[in-house]
């Protein structure tokens, strides 16, 4: 073969090959996998949420003349007996159990026992008493479990009968639900971490003293709307006290507020968990949240919460659930009554 | 080919040096060398650069004078035809086989997305669940999560080294399920002691993993299944090459046969007639092949390739109804968005498993039925008011119960989803094994095509010496 032709072969073939195999150098390289695009989870998150609204401006959260309830029923149905007819204790009765709305993770006043799965605490105890007031039975109650900001919305859709929930009495509140006599008498406190100090080295001794730090209630309470009043303070957002205590132990929050009940309940869970000695800057009278449209069954109640107070019932349910925490029972607070409408 | 005389019309044939230098002088000429010879036809001067290429451009076209060198352009032009020819036959067998390769490659890899993605739902599903029953988790549900959570990190580890290009994803999806891992055992150890934070810790971790490894994983899933889609395009176009450059090398080859045929009084020049032959065959036989593996793909791709990813949605769907409905139960009254997640997916599950009728052969229905009955109890006692109830009909033993129920669906789907990817692994691998001894015979007949063809013209010029 001649020189010349093979050389020329010998370049085609090798400018033949590098088009033919340059051709296919990209197969097999792909683009990066792209990073998560975040999502509106279809599950409910309880992320933190950073309080969405402006801080109320009014002092109707403070509470003190909106305690009025309406009077007990002048005479109370027998536990058991038939109920009057058309009222509200009728269709409880006839459907066969109350539906109440609680929280189970308010440890000493409405929490699941994880050993025996029952909910129990001294709201629930309030919630058997009603029960045994209609059923004569007091165990006749079907507990659903709600968050802080579904307690006006689930009395008001009708899904549950009652709530009682460690819910203050307000009159903001008193415009959209009705509510029983107080039934207990709280207030407002800050939980820290022990041996917590402020930026310049102090001990905490009140609220006004986390200025600058991120402090967590539960979204729609009376202790976030507290909360939002104090403007050097980061308000930050749960679904519930419970999911404040995880924000607060992984860091994401410094402190947390609520009444002290939940807090006593709070720190029990957690021994680096110190609740500022302070007297509580609110007062939280709590009662049993009712349908505006129940009034009937708004009496009832209170007719049950005032039997409770009279044969001790309400005494031993506070000293079996809040002493410990709290010191022995103080007097249950007194029923004001005389709302007409 | 060796006996075929040079066609030397000159009286001296150039060095080999001269062509290298013709070649190359565009790059390696940059000023003009000092004068030469600059006579044509002159002996290559020893010195002058631009005097070699003068008389190698001078005898090339002394070469390419007169009908034997019309002659030999008429056998480069063939010969390089055909030479492309063979090597795009090679191309297309080669591109066919490596695109189904790394088809073959790509699905294992989704393959494996999904398993983690199974075994990352299941381990919720054990953790939401045992978290009905309280503090005191059932050992072997407690088992199935280690298990989950052991398997979906080692599958992770593993696909990253599969595929780099899901590196980075993966590594993000590494660090969520490190994040939910440990707030599950954070929900233990306070759930160990009765401490109400504990299903505060599981519902986050819950929720976490909805928000931040579910959408990765579907990434990861949508990312490897449209590179399967890629690959298999790709191998289902490779005929083209080989019918384009058959079409080329045909087309050159004829024109050569007739210009031969008018300038010589021979009908028909033999060896190239049979360059000619050759390639016809080649890419004919070629073609045939070739679409026979797409016919193939196509049925891989709309069967068992299909019934393997239906499949494992099914799967994942399924799980996630599981942990949905204890999410449902934890909740206690309030878990309606969880019961409306159950209902989205159980919808799912029902669409794959009637997508999945008639894709593959032998596929029996999957039984999710039996568990959507069950889970219609349980949701009917709890919304009439016995939580408990729902609570034993969920986690119980009882054949009706919604875990025993959906332990069938569990082992049935699993069964069925490690055969078909078992099957499309094995009809990927039949598909193509030909393709790489095919991809040296076209290669080869390029060649075979190419010394015919030179052959044919040689005789030719021969009769010019």
């Amino acid at each position: 073969m001649s020189q010349r032709p093979r050389r020329l072969l010998a370049i085609l073939v090798v400018v033949g090959a590098s088009l033919g195999f340059g051709a296919c150098t990209t197969a097999g390289a792909y683009d990066p996998t792209p990073l998560f695009t975040p999502s509106a989870a279809a599950s409910p998150s309880p992320r933190a949420t950073t309080a969405p609204s402006p801080a109320p401006s009014g002092t109707d959260v403070a509470t003190t003349n909106c305690l009025k309830s309406y009077a007990p029923l002048a005479t109370m149905p027998a536990p058991g007996g038939p109920m009057p007819a058309r009222s509200t204790m009728e269709t409880i009765k006839k459907r066969g159990r109350l539906i109440a709305g609680v929280s189970a993770d308010t440890l000493l006043l409405g929490a699941r026992n994880p050993v025996s799965g029952q909910i129990e605490g001294f709201d629930i105890d309030m919630l058997r008493g009603v029960s045994q007031a209609i059923f004569g039975d007091p165990d006749k109650v079907e507990l659903k479990v709600i968050t802080a900001a579904q307690r006006l919305p689930s009395l008001e859709d009708g899904s549950v009968d009652i709530v009682a929930r460690n819910m203050t009495i307000t009159c903001a509140r008193w415009k959209e639900i009705a509510f029983s006599s107080e039934y207990y008498r709280s207030g407002q406190k800050v939980l820290v971490r022990l041996g917590e100090t402020t930026d310049s080295g102090a001990p905490i001794k009140d609220i006004e003293d986390l200025a600058g730090k991120k402090v967590c209630a539960p979204n729609g309470s009376t202790s976030m709307e507290k909360l939002r009043t104090f403007t050097d303070i980061q308000a930050v957002g749960a679904d519930t006290h419970t999911g404040c205590l995880v924000l607060f132990q992984q860091g994401a929050v410094d402190a947390i507020t609520g009444d002290d009940t939940v807090l006593a309940g709070l720190a029990a869970q957690d021994p680096y968990a110190d609740v500022v000695k302070a007297p509580a800057f609110t007062a939280e009278p709590y009662g049993l949240g009712v349908n505006q449209k129940n009034v009937d069954f708004v009496q009832f109640v209170n007719g049950v919460l005032d039997d409770m107070r009279a044969d001790g019932r309400w005494t031993k349910s506070y000293n079996t659930w809040l002493a410990d925490s709290l010191g022995k029972a103080p007097a249950p607070p007194t029923p004001v009554y005389g709302r007409t409408s | 080919m060796t006996t075929t005389p040079p066609p030397a019309a000159t009286a001296a044939a150039p060095s080999p040096s001269a062509v290298q230098t013709r070649t190359l002088q565009p790059v390696g000429a940059p000023a003009p060398a000092p004068a030469g010879s600059p006579a044509p036809g002159a002996q290559p001067a020893p010195s002058g650069l631009r005097g070699r290429l003068e008389s190698v451009t001078a005898s090339v076209r002394a070469a390419m004078a007169g009908t034997p060198g019309r002659l030999r352009a008429v056998a480069i032009v063939s010969v390089a035809a055909t030479l492309l020819f063979g090597l795009a036959a090679g191309q297309a067998f080669r591109s066919a086989d490596g695109a189904l390769e790394r088809a073959a490659a790509n699905a294992d890899q989704l393959v494996r997305i999904q398993a983690i993605q199974t075994n990352v739902v299941q381990a919720d599903a054990d953790a939401t669940n045992a978290f009905l029953v309280g503090g005191l988790e059932p050992a072997d549900q407690r088992t199935d999560y280690t298990e989950a959570i052991a398997t979906a990190s080692g599958l992770i580890a593993q696909a990253a080294q599969h595929q780099p290009a899901d590196g980075a994803a993966l590594s993000a999806l590494n660090q969520s399920l490190v994040t939910y891992t440990s707030q599950v055992e954070q929900a233990r150890a306070n759930n160990r002691q009765a401490l109400p934070i504990g299903s505060q810790y599981l519902r986050s971790a819950s929720a976490d993993l909805r928000a931040d490894a579910l959408p990765l994983l579907a990434n990861l899933g949508a990312a490897n299944d449209a590179r399967v889609t890629e690959e298999f395009d790709r191998a289902a176009r490779a005929s083209w090459w080989l019918v384009v450059a058959g079409l080329l090398a045909l087309g050159v080859l004829v024109l050569s046969l007739v210009w031969l045929a008018r300038r010589t009084r021979r009908y028909v020049n033999v060896p190239l007639a049979v360059a000619a032959l050759v390639v016809l065959v080649t890419t004919v036989v070629g073609t045939v092949g070739l679409l026979a593996v797409k016919g193939n793909v196509d049925t891989t791709r709309d069967g068992v390739y299909a019934a393997t990813l239906a499949t494992a949605q099914a799967r994942i769907a399924g799980f996630d109804a599981k942990s949905n409905e204890s999410l449902t139960l934890i909740a206690r009254g309030s878990g309606a968005s969880f019961e409306k997640a159950w209902q989205a997916s159980s919808d799912a599950v029902r669409a794959q498993i009637s997508g999945l009728q008639g894709t593959a052969p032998g596929l029996t229905p999957l039984p999710w039925e039996g568990y959507a009955t069950a889970h219609e109890n349980i949701r009917t006692l709890d919304d009439g008011g016995d939580w408990e109830g729902a609570v034993a009909l969920a986690t119980g033993q009882d054949p009706k119960s919604g875990n025993v129920t959906f332990a069938a669906f569990d082992t049935s789907s699993g069964d069925q989803l490690s055969a078909l990817s078992g099957q499309t692994a094995q009809q990927l691998d039949d598909t193509g094994g030909w393709l790489a001894f095919a991809g040296v015979l076209g290669v080869l007949a390029g060649v075979i095509a190419a010394l015919c063809a030179w052959w044919g013209v040689s005789l030719r010029l021969e009769e010019y010496r």
